[in-house]
């Protein structure tokens, strides 16, 4: 499978939350860092992360293009997520139940084999859309 | 441009080399000549205008850039590069776009930047903050 075939299945299997596949992806040492300042270090952080900003959003990842080189594979990609309830807390910013917020963000995987060793993320486009809105 | 990925990265290195020793001919001539750029401190159409911008910029600050990361996509109409700029203040700018700079003032930052090419020319560029704010040094 090439980096570029994998990344469209981890992206898959992340917008189904299967966390166990999810897991597969993954080096047990594995360091994500977002340029908002959240640094999570190994799988079991990783996870947790995501289960709990699933737990308050629902969040769907398109992939706008992707290409790798080497043992680094770019991506940009475009995240939506949509509260299921309030969440005064949410990692980005406080949500409330019904509000959208998308992030348009360049992220770079570097890769070992079959599993991501290192995941930075830097937002290009935020947009907050409040549920009044519409 | 050279083919495959070598060939690629060799050609965005020596477009980084020429704008650090602001060699505008050289670098200007990476640029499209309908450039969209959006860069954090400006969001511009075309390469006179992208140059006129760097011009600018230049009689305030000296600016050096360091590629950390690449990535080329394998048919050459794409970069993804994590960028290390370095900028030194030459003289009080108060208006600078990303916060204001006063003389001898350096500031520095890691930016994810992708690249779009055509005919061996940027098309579009675009650049996201990775590193968060608290990297000034004065």
């Amino acid at each position: 499978m090439t980096p570029e075939a994998r990344f469209h299945a981890y992206i898959r299997a992340f917008n189904a939350s299967d966390w166990e596949a999810l897991r597969g992806y993954y080096a047990a040492d594995v360091r994500l860092v977002i340029g908002n300042g959240t640094e999570l270090n190994g799988r079991d952080a990783i996870l947790d992360f995501y289960s709990q900003v699933k737990r308050q959003t629902r969040r769907s990842i398109e992939i706008v293009q992707c290409f790798a080189d080497g043992r680094t594979l770019a991506a940009e990609i475009e995240s939506e997520f949509l509260a299921t309830e309030n969440a005064p807390d949410f990692a980005v910013r406080p949500m409330a139940k019904g509000d959208r917020y998308y992030l348009n963000s360049f992220v770079f995987y570097d890769f070992d084999g079959d599993h991501y060793t290192r995941i930075r993320a830097a937002t290009f486009r935020r947009e907050f859309r409040p549920a009044a809105a519409g | 441009m050279s083919a495959g990925a070598a060939g690629l990265r060799a050609w965005f290195e020596a477009y980084l080399a020429a704008f650090n020793r602001a060699d505008f001919p050289t670098f200007g001539a990476y640029y499209a000549d309908d450039i969209l750029f959006h860069g954090q401190a400006a969001q511009l159409v075309g390469r006179e205008a992208v140059l006129a911008f760097y011009h600018k910029v230049r009689t305030f600050l000296h600016e050096r850039i360091e590629l950390i990361s690449f990535v080329g996509a394998p048919d050459g109409s794409r970069i993804a590069a994590e960028l290390h700029t370095t900028l030194l203040a030459l003289r009080d700018w108060p208006d600078m776009p990303t916060g204001p700079m006063r003389t001898g003032d350096t500031r520095m930052r890691v930016s994810f930047a992708m690249y779009e090419i055509a005919d061996n020319r940027f098309t579009r560029i675009r650049t996201a903050r990775f590193s968060p704010p608290g990297g000034d040094a004065a």
